[in-house]
């Protein structure tokens, strides 16, 4: 039943993040499957004999009172992990077709990674940019954490431009520690130059994924008259027609996806794209699947 | 080329419309906001002129359109050689059968002469016979069919109506160009002068049709005719009735003339008259008998002429008793009686008798015998008496109420039961009389009586009119002089002031005669219609009234006129042969009347060459010249069929492009929303 709340449209209606975040966690959670691929990190994963200078916190003591041993427990996350999310909150990414734009959906999932990533105690941080860093919180596991992500989110506004070398440049200079990099946005650049920004944390060790946010209507348009297109970002104008739109967009649409995804891929980076539309836990299983592969 | 109707062709403004709609209103794009133009290029554009282009098309037809329906409107038309037409015509044969062509054997040569125009038509040709008179009537329906034309033509009988040059030319206006084939027409008459109208314009016809004026007469023809009679409609006293004739002459020398009264088919008297050259002279002639009832009268000269028709004269007169008119007075005074009686007896056509009674002795007799009633300031009216007069007035008779202080007295006016307010006395030293201010001479009781504003009245009666009354007229301070008030089917006039002289002088002004008769008239419910009828003109049958009940007429050969749908539905009936006809009307009443035809017939005068070729020469320029091959005439060819077949196709492949262009898209999906930030 708690899956119902992974749709788009119904989260709008929620008005906390915070309890988005839950909503969607907790319902994505009820509904997996018992696999060993998949786990929290209050999850035991096995036993390990006690060594000097270990933790007499995670000692089982019942354990040790049945064979006077000292065992340690372990968990699967116990392996944290440095969560840096970078947030686009463009003028493009206001848009929408339907009750949840770009933006609110970016929201959505980035809230939901941050409580995942919250729960697992790896520490969080965010960076929301534009053509500039617009809001910068970051990575921590201390206690609050997640209350100054969430509010990092909430207060995004659609700004401006993109531009991709600025939160880049930004992360490479702040991050010193190794993690996971997850870069949420509709990605209207040239995919070289995007991925070319990317390439120096990659090669500094850290796990970039991508998430391509796009609204079904820029992955197929229709319209039925001759409209006059106003760019959210620029400005500029131009008068399209449904022929167009039908035909000559989409195969661009669909090369620039293409294109966005092979140069992510051939740099090692994870890509993701997402449907606005759809619930958002193919994007917290594409998540879960990276963050486990790296535990 | 050119345009039988060009100022249809300011319709082309409408073209504006269509371009309005593409130009202006087609490119009008909805705005709609879009996360990148990153891959919409600027070549979209071309993709916009394409469909605009495309739309040009359809912009093309709808002009085309609006062009087309101005242009077929404007009725565009070529000239064509009568030879593209195949050499065919369109023949009209109009043959003048009015009363002037009885004369000799004018009809005779006119039927001949339109035979041989029949004739004279090729096998193609196309023909229609008519006549004319005051009105024209089509004998036959187009046809190519020489056969129909003649026997058309073979049975075409004279009549009475007089003859109208400008109906003839106006029946041709509307002929038009029938099968779009050119008109040729022939007007075969004995050209009579008196038949031209006097605005001559009324003889044009239309420039594409060839006119041939065909004369049977050559010469003016001399011609004697009784041109009017004067006799009174109905006769009450035979000696004193009279009857006058005009006997002229139209184009002839001085003659002697035996002028003769006829009665019943006897002639009473015959009597002599001398006539100048082109002259005129009145007989007069007493009637010393008639029988009781419609008598036919006929007055004749000796047919000495080719006209013999217009040689006697009819009317019809009918003998019946005199119409009676009781008089009641207070009997003190005999002057209102004297002066009453006087008026009334000096129209002796109505045939008014007037019995004079006072008010006691009129306590014993029935108005119902009487076609009116005066009561003429009565003061004391029998209850009996009063009542028998309202029953009478319910029933359809009519009463005049003359008012003076002696019915003053009663408080309230016999019959209509209206109040009496006052007896007014005009002052020596204030306005010493009154006179009457405002008239309704729309009311036949006043309608000739002259100038009432000089009677004096020095008393009057005040009278407040009940409800629906009627004010004819009024005293000059605006109080009733004269009122009428209806009751069930009678009339009751009510006059506020007296007729002997005392409490006005109206009896001594010549006004008081006409409204005395008007008014006995109107009440007694006196026939006034005319004594005689002209050919054609109408006499009608029934009024509102008598809606439903059969009316009869019975034509001088004593035949049933009418059917038997319209006996009992026709509202009028046109008189149209010179005799008598006999009339039932619905109310009952039997009636003769005397038809005779124009007597501008009579004059033989033709009109003068000149003026047929004038009139000749409104038509074609060759119908001038006499007419020539019929090879090298143009005429008018009409286009607008043309247009409109055009106009259809547009039309259809509009509707083509309308469909292609401006349908349901395919695969309907979502419109892009605009979404807020």
């Amino acid at each position: 039943m708690l899956q119902r709340y992974l749709d788009p449209s119904v989260l709008a209606s929620i008005s906390g993040l915070e309890l988005i975040a839950r909503t969607v966690v907790d319902g994505f959670i009820a509904g997996l499957h018992r696999s060993p691929d998949f786990g929290f990190s209050q999850e035991f994963a096995e036993y390990r004999a006690y060594s000097e200078g270990d933790d007499l916190r995670h000692v089982d003591w019942n354990v040790y009172a049945r064979t006077e041993r000292a065992y340690l427990k372990r968990y699967r996350g116990e392996t944290n992990t440095q969560l840096t999310i970078l947030m686009d909150a463009s003028a493009s990414m206001a848009y929408g077709s339907h009750q949840v734009n770009k933006l609110d959906f970016c929201r959505y999932l980035a809230a939901s990674v941050s409580y995942m990533s919250n729960q697992q105690r790896d520490s969080v941080g965010i960076v929301v940019f534009d053509d500039e860093i617009r809001n910068y919180v970051p990575p921590s596991a201390r206690h609050g954490q997640f209350m100054r992500v969430l509010h990092a989110i909430e207060n995004a506004q659609p700004g401006t431009r993109t531009d991709f070398e600025k939160p880049f440049q930004h992360c490479a200079n702040f991050l010193h520690r190794r993690g996971m990099i997850v870069v949420l946005s509709d990605f209207y650049a040239e995919p070289d130059r995007v991925v070319r920004t990317m390439e120096p944390l990659r090669s500094h060790g850290d796990e970039l994924i991508l998430f391509h946010i796009l609204d079904p209507q820029e992955i197929r348009p229709a319209i039925k008259d001759p409209v006059l297109m106003i760019d959210m970002e620029t400005q500029d104008e131009i008068e399209v027609t449904p022929e167009y739109m039908k035909t000559e967009y989409r195969q661009k649409i669909d090369s620039h996806i293409a294109e966005v995804k092979d140069r992510a891929q051939r740099s090692g980076i994870d890509y993701f794209l997402i449907d606005t539309s759809k619930p958002l836990d193919e994007a917290l299983r594409d998540y879960l699947l990276i963050r486990q592969g790296r535990a | 080329m050119g345009f039988l109707s060009p100022w249809f062709l300011g319709g082309v403004l409408a073209a504006g419309l269509p371009v309005y709609i593409h130009l202006l209103k087609q490119h009008r794009s909805e705005p709609l906001k879009f996360s990148s133009l990153m891959f919409l290029e600027r070549r979209a554009q071309s993709s916009v002129k394409h469909r605009r282009l495309k739309y040009l098309a359809l912009l093309a037809m709808r002009l085309a359109i609006v062009l087309l329906l101005a242009l077929m409107f404007a009725n565009p038309f070529v000239r064509r050689s009568a030879a593209a037409a195949g050499g065919r015509k369109f023949v009209a044969i109009a043959v003048d059968n009015s009363f002037s062509m009885r004369a000799g054997d004018r009809l005779g040569r006119a039927k001949q002469a339109a035979l041989d125009v029949v004739g004279s038509m090729g096998a193609t040709d196309r023909g229609q016979v008519m006549t004319f008179a005051s009105n024209a009537q089509m004998l036959t329906q187009a046809t190519s069919d020489k056969g129909e034309l003649q026997r058309a033509i073979q049975g075409i009988q004279p009549g009475d109506g007089r003859s109208a040059y400008g109906e003839i030319s106006r029946t041709l206006r509307s002929l038009g160009q029938p099968d779009g084939l050119p008109v040729e027409a022939h007007v075969i008459s004995d050209m009579q002068q008196t038949s031209i109208p006097t605005p001559f314009a009324e003889l044009a016809i239309p420039p594409s049709m060839r006119l041939r004026l065909h004369s049977v007469a050559n010469d003016r023809e001399p011609n004697w005719y009784v041109e009017s009679v004067n006799a009174p409609r109905s006769i009450f006293q035979p000696k004193k009735v009279r009857v006058q004739a005009v006997v002229a002459g139209a184009g002839t020398p001085a003659a002697d003339l035996g002028v003769e009264l006829v009665m019943n088919g006897r002639t009473l008297e015959t009597k002599h008259v001398k006539l100048g050259a082109n002259g005129r002279a009145t007989v007069e002639f007493y009637l010393p008998e008639a029988a009781y009832g419609m008598n036919r009268g006929e007055v004749r000269i000796p047919g000495n002429d080719k006209l013999a028709a217009d040689d006697h004269f009819p009317f019809a007169v009918e003998r019946k008793e005199a119409t009676r008119i009781l008089f009641i007075s207070d009997g003190r005074s005999a002057r209102s009686a004297t002066y009453y009686k006087a008026a009334i007896e000096s129209v002796p056509e109505a045939g008014y008798t007037v019995e004079t009674v006072s008010s006691d002795q009129a306590a014993n007799i029935s108005p119902d015998k009487f076609s009116l009633v005066v009561l003429s300031d009565v003061g004391s009216l029998s209850s009996g008496l009063e009542s028998n007069l309202t029953d009478y007035v319910k029933g359809g008779g009519g009463v005049f109420v003359a008012l003076g202080s002696q019915a003053a007295a009663r408080r309230r006016v016999p019959v209509t039961g209206d109040a009496i307010q006052e007896t007014r006395y005009a002052s020596r030293e204030g306005e010493r009389f009154q006179t009457a201010g405002e008239v309704d001479r729309t009311h036949v009781a006043t309608a000739r009586a002259g100038a009432l504003d000089e009677v004096r009245f020095y008393q009057t009666i005040r009278v407040t009119p009940g409800k629906g009354a009627r004010v004819i007229a009024k005293l000059s301070d605006g109080s009733p002089l004269l009122y009428e008030r209806k009751t069930g089917e009678g009339r009751t006039l009510v006059f506020a002031s007296t007729l002997d002289n005392v409490a006005n002088d109206l009896p001594l002004h010549a006004s008081f005669i006409p409204l005395m008769e008007q008014s006995a008239h109107y009440l007694a419910g006196y026939d006034t219609s005319p004594a005689q009828y002209l050919v054609d003109s109408f006499v009608e049958l029934r009024s509102a009234r008598d809606a439903g009940s059969a009316v009869d007429v019975l034509d001088p050969d004593g035949k049933r006129a009418l059917s038997l749908k319209e006996s009992a539905t026709a509202q009028a009936f046109r008189l149209n042969r010179e005799g008598f006809f006999e009339l039932r009307r619905a109310n009952g009443r039997n009636e003769l009347i005397a038809v005779h035809a124009d007597r501008r017939e009579s004059d033989l005068d033709i009109v003068p060459k000149d003026t047929l070729a004038l009139w000749q020469g409104t038509g074609s320029p060759e119908s001038q010249s006499g007419g020539g091959p019929a090879e090298q005439q143009t005429r008018p060819y009409s286009l607008w069929w043309y247009f409109a077949l055009a106009l259809l196709v547009a039309s259809f492949v509009e509707s083509l492009f309308a469909s292609q262009y401006l349908g349901a898209e395919q695969e309907p999906q979502p419109a892009v929303r605009r979404k807020a930030a």
